[in-house]
């Protein structure tokens, strides 16, 4: 290739990149800098004060430990949010890949009749908007007493996180290859032996990938919660929606911090995966 | 070391027209080594899933030592399965891959790991207990997933295609490790090939299938010399076939009167067919010969190594005949000679 | 096989009850709704008038049309600029190069992002007092935040546009890259070898090659960005309106009559989605059944 090209190329890919970070940038000066005046690029000054204001960090002079465990005992909203956000997330997830597991496997290892029915059936909210659903299924779950409810929340959030969970596992399944299973049978292990020393590992990697990716559909679900918990269940999205529609920036940036660390988490530990190798490299693969 | 009994064994399947398996029978001695031969797709490792207990049948029984073990479930049958493509599990090193079964019985490690050790000996390959499959050879691996069901002490070994993914060269080693190993440790076992040549050089007994149907039940040599039926003959190689009517003594066919001294012929139909294997033909340019011999010309010539293959063609039926090539008289292309199918070597069966 | 149907019954049963009871009941209901039966405040026949308001009334009409206007402009420059950058991208990216790993990772650093971050994030960066504006002022191009033009909250959905296309570009990125990954540089060396140079090769090879996933991708863009409504409740203004904000407000709002109109524009936004849907799988058979 020609070499001016070359450095071009590499340079705007610099450049794309640079743009892709700005916001990342910008919710750092947010949120450590409280006056932070038009026309400044740099802040004049750290400060702590948004963080302080979402009493996330004790105020100057006791910041000790104990200070720290203090100010969180006395239940801040935020870490309320973070805590409902996280036992919501986890919830979904385990409860979608165990009652996903079964079907999975059945879709991803035979052929029946209306295999692709039923694969429509679940492919659908995956493509459909929320708002399609939501608002019918609201009126319902508040007549069944399920709405404001820690319940009703986990229940619907079941919506997006299913089909994505059941499909890929089913994508895992169909890359397994179930002579495994009978090998292990054949050779005295039981069927639990069987799902915990053969289907379990073949299955793991592609399965921990899924139940990251679902936990972060649950995890950022705004309109869903924001309807079914009826302003009873606050989570982080609410969190920082409201904040952002209240403008004060120092305290979205500091919120939305929090919000994005376990997607940045998420995908630094999965990268390997998402690059297309994860059919490859979950289920044994047929031999 | 166990006695088989496979008794009027079907099993169906949705979207097949006929049964995958259709009552099969088979009875196997103690320490038999028999194989399930037939082309793809007649059922054979559908019976291999039966027997472990993976697939249930629609009907008939399957018998260890006159017990019943349908009623079992798989993993306490001790009926051992060797999968086409090994499946040794790829994230256990071979070690614990050969003490799988001892692992899950819950024997002590100390017993388990002696054990393997000695199956691995067993197969020739003491020093690779650390390795994953990944690192070994498609015939190690072969081995390894042999050691690994030895060590069970299976009542039963089911070996699925054993041979069929290795190159030529390890196929006969692996063929004379396996008959050696089963021989020694007396173990009753049952194989499955499409190969007739394997078949007739592994097995004491062969089960030929077709269509889920079993045809004939016996030893290799048997399905050479006295065919069941004529794609039975043709199977096992059989290039030679002449339809015939029965009459009292003797048969007519196209080229003319053929006898034979065959014992069961109260059997045959008054249409059957006779065969002959192309090595049991005699030609020659004078005729020599006292009965079953007429003239023919010779269509081509092939010379391989130390057999020579004529085609040969007699008022339009074709035969082939294979000569020893030391020795040869000179016949050639389009030669007349006289044809020879003696009486002794002629195999007559209903169609 | 008796045993096996019921296995695969009762696997599958599960999860499509739930989906069937929360998903497919949540819509008949919603359908329900806004053909007029709400018991709850004494209505019990059924009519259309909701969709007639909606789509024809002189209070509802323009505020509809025009946010349907909006809709399909915003999907369709924000799907195809990502699709576009996007592949860009993945090209570059592809030969080795200095940091890398650390740009395909920033590339992909929006697919796991929140949409609503990412809106928040557009903000910041986009407004006349944001980080862009404050660095125009550094460089002296711009002298007030006046000068720098209305990204953020303006009536052509730009905001909303740089918000899919952050978070969707990276979606485009990865799949692209595993694709381009997958099929090697063969095909186009082997291109190149038949005398094709470097825009044959991207026109005759490349795009041809990664159309069907770009476009796949591109639907479930599309429909996302259709019916979604954090980013425009955030970014848009009260008018034109986008339709999923318009729908969610309607059925908030304190009048429980307007609830219909909300339910009933709920349901024409998934009626266009799944229009859109089932003309991309008509495609797709058509294409495959030609190859
Ligand atoms: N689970 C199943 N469902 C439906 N049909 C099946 C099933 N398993 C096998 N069959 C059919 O039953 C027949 C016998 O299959 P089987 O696997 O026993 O053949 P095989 O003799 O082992 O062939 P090969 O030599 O190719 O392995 C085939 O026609 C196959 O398509
Ligand atoms: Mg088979």
């Amino acid at each position: 290739m020609n070499q001016n090209l070359k450095k071009i190329n590499i340079y705007s890919i610099y450049l794309g990149a640079f743009i892709l970070v700005l916001p990342i940038i910008a919710f750092f000066i947010n949120a450590f800098s409280f006056r932070w005046f038009y026309p400044q690029l740099i802040p004049k000054e750290l400060s702590m004060q948004a963080w302080v204001r979402l009493k996330l960090i004790p105020r100057e002079g006791s910041r000790t430990l104990e200070g720290f465990l203090d100010l969180w005992a006395t239940n801040p909203t935020v870490i309320k949010a973070l805590i409902n956000s996280l036992t919501i997330g986890f919830v979904v997830t385990i409860v979608s890949i165990i009652i996903a597991l079964p079907a999975a496997r059945v879709l991803g290892l035979f052929n029946f009749k209306f295999k692709k029915l039923i694969i429509f059936l679940m492919v659908s909210p995956t493509i459909l908007p929320p708002i399609a659903f939501v608002l019918g299924l609201n009126i319902n779950f508040i007549s069944l007493g399920f709405s404001g409810s820690f319940f009703g929340v986990c229940l619907v959030h079941l919506v997006p996180i299913m089909p994505y969970v059941v499909l890929t596992l089913t994508g895992i399944f169909a890359n397994y290859n179930p002579d495994f299973e009978y090998q292990a049978r054949t050779l005295g292990a039981n069927k639990f032996k069987t799902f915990y020393l053969i289907t379990l590992p073949a299955i793991a990697p592609g399965m921990v990938v899924a139940a990251l990716f679902a936990f972060l559909v649950s995890w950022s679900q705004y309109l869903l919660t924001f309807l079914i918990g009826a302003g009873k269940i606050m989570t982080l999205p609410l969190l920082v929606f409201s904040t952002a529609s209240s403008g004060n920036p120092a305290l979205t940036a500091a919120i939305s911090i929090i919000f994005i660390f376990p997607a940045i988490l998420i995908l630094f530990f999965t990268s390997k995966f998402v690059s297309g190798e994860s059919s490859a490299t979950s289920g044994f693969g047929k031999i | 070391m166990t006695e088989v009994n496979i008794v009027n064994l079907i099993k169906n399947f949705s979207g097949m027209t006929r049964p995958a398996v259709d009552n099969i029978s088979i009875n196997i001695q103690n320490g038999e080594l028999i194989a399930l031969l037939g082309p793809s797709g007649c059922g054979k490792t559908t019976i291999l899933k039966m027997i472990t207990g993976l697939l249930t049948p629609d009907n008939g029984d399957i018998l260890l030592d006159n017990q019943s073990i349908l009623s079992v479930p798989t993993e306490k049958r001790n009926v051992v399965m060797v999968f086409q493509n090994y499946l040794l599990f790829p994230y256990m090193n071979v070690n614990e891959n050969v003490g799988f079964s001892l692992k899950m019985k819950g024997d002590d490690p100390k017993v388990i790991n002696k054990r393997v050790q000695e199956m691995l000996e067993l197969v020739k390959l003491p020093d690779i207990g650390e390795r994953r499959p990944k690192q070994l050879s498609g015939g190690q691996q072969q081995r390894v997933a042999l050691a690994r069901a030895l060590i069970a002490n299976p009542r039963l070994l089911l070996l699925d295609e054993p041979l069929s993914n290795l190159d030529a060269h390890l196929r006969d080693e692996m063929r004379e490790l396996i008959t050696s190993i089963q021989k020694k440790l007396g173990v009753t076992c049952m194989f499955v090939t499409h190969d007739q040549e394997e078949a007739v050089l592994l097995a004491d007994k062969i089960a030929l299938i077709f269509d889920g149907k079993l045809q004939n039940f016996a030893e290799p040599k048997e399905f050479y010399e006295k065919p069941i039926n004529v794609s039975a003959a043709k199977f096992f190689g059989g290039v030679n076939f002449i339809e015939l009517n029965k009459n009292t003594n003797y048969f007519d066919s196209s080229i003319g009167k053929i006898i034979s001294n065959q014992k069961n012929v109260d059997e045959l139909h008054s249409k059957c067919i006779a065969t002959i294997r192309p090595e049991n033909i005699k030609i020659s340019r004078e005729n020599i010969y006292q009965d079953n011999f007429f003239k023919g010309k010779i269509k081509s010539v092939i010379f391989s190594g130390t057999h020579t293959r004529y085609k040969i063609v007699i008022n339009n039926l074709n035969l082939e005949c294979s000569l020893q090539s030391l020795g040869i008289q000179n016949i050639n292309k389009e030669d007349e000679v006289f044809v020879n199918l003696p009486k002794d070597k002629i195999w007559i069966m209903n169609d | 096989m008796g045993g096996d149907k019921t296995k695969i019954i009762l696997s599958i049963t599960p999860p499509l009850l739930i989906i069937i009871l929360l998903f497919y009941g949540g819509i008949f209901y919603g359908l329900v709704q806004s053909l007029g039966y709400q018991p709850a405040i004494g209505k019990y026949e059924i009519n259309f008038d909701a969709y007639y308001n909606i789509l024809f009334s002189e209070r509802y009409a323009k505020l509809f049309w025009t946010g349907l206007a909006l809709n399909l402009w915003v999907s369709f420059v924000s799907t195809f600029l990502a699709a576009v950058l996007a592949l860009f991208a993945a090209l570059a990216i592809r030969k080795t190069f200095f940091g890398k790993t650390v740009c395909n990772f920033i590339y992909s650093l929006n697919l796991p992002m929140p949409h609503l971050v990412v809106a928040v994030g557009i903000i910041f960066v986009f407004s006349q007092s944001g980080l862009l504006a404050r660095m125009l002022a550094q460089l002296n191009i711009i002298s007030s935040p006046g000068d720098f033009p209305v990204l953020v909250k303006d009536k052509y959905g730009v905001g909303i546009i740089l918000a899919y296309i952050w978070k969707e570009s990276a979606f485009f990125f990865i799949i692209l890259m595993s694709v381009l990954q997958s099929l090697g540089e063969n095909f186009e060396e082997l291109a190149q070898s038949l005398g094709a140079n470097r825009w044959q090769r991207f026109r005759y090879v490349i795009l041809p090659l990664v159309m069907p996933s770009l476009f796949s991708a591109s639907i479930i863009v599309f429909a996302f960005s259709f019916g979604a409504y954090e980013v425009p409740a955030l970014l848009g203004v009260i008018y034109p309106q986008m339709l999923p904000v318009m729908a969610f407000e309607f059925f908030l709002n304190p009048d429980l009559n307007a609830r219909s109109e909300g339910m009933a524009l709920s349901i024409i936004i998934a009626l266009i989605v799944m229009i859109l849907v089932i003309i991309y799988f008509w495609l797709t058979q058509t294409r495959i059944r030609k190859d």
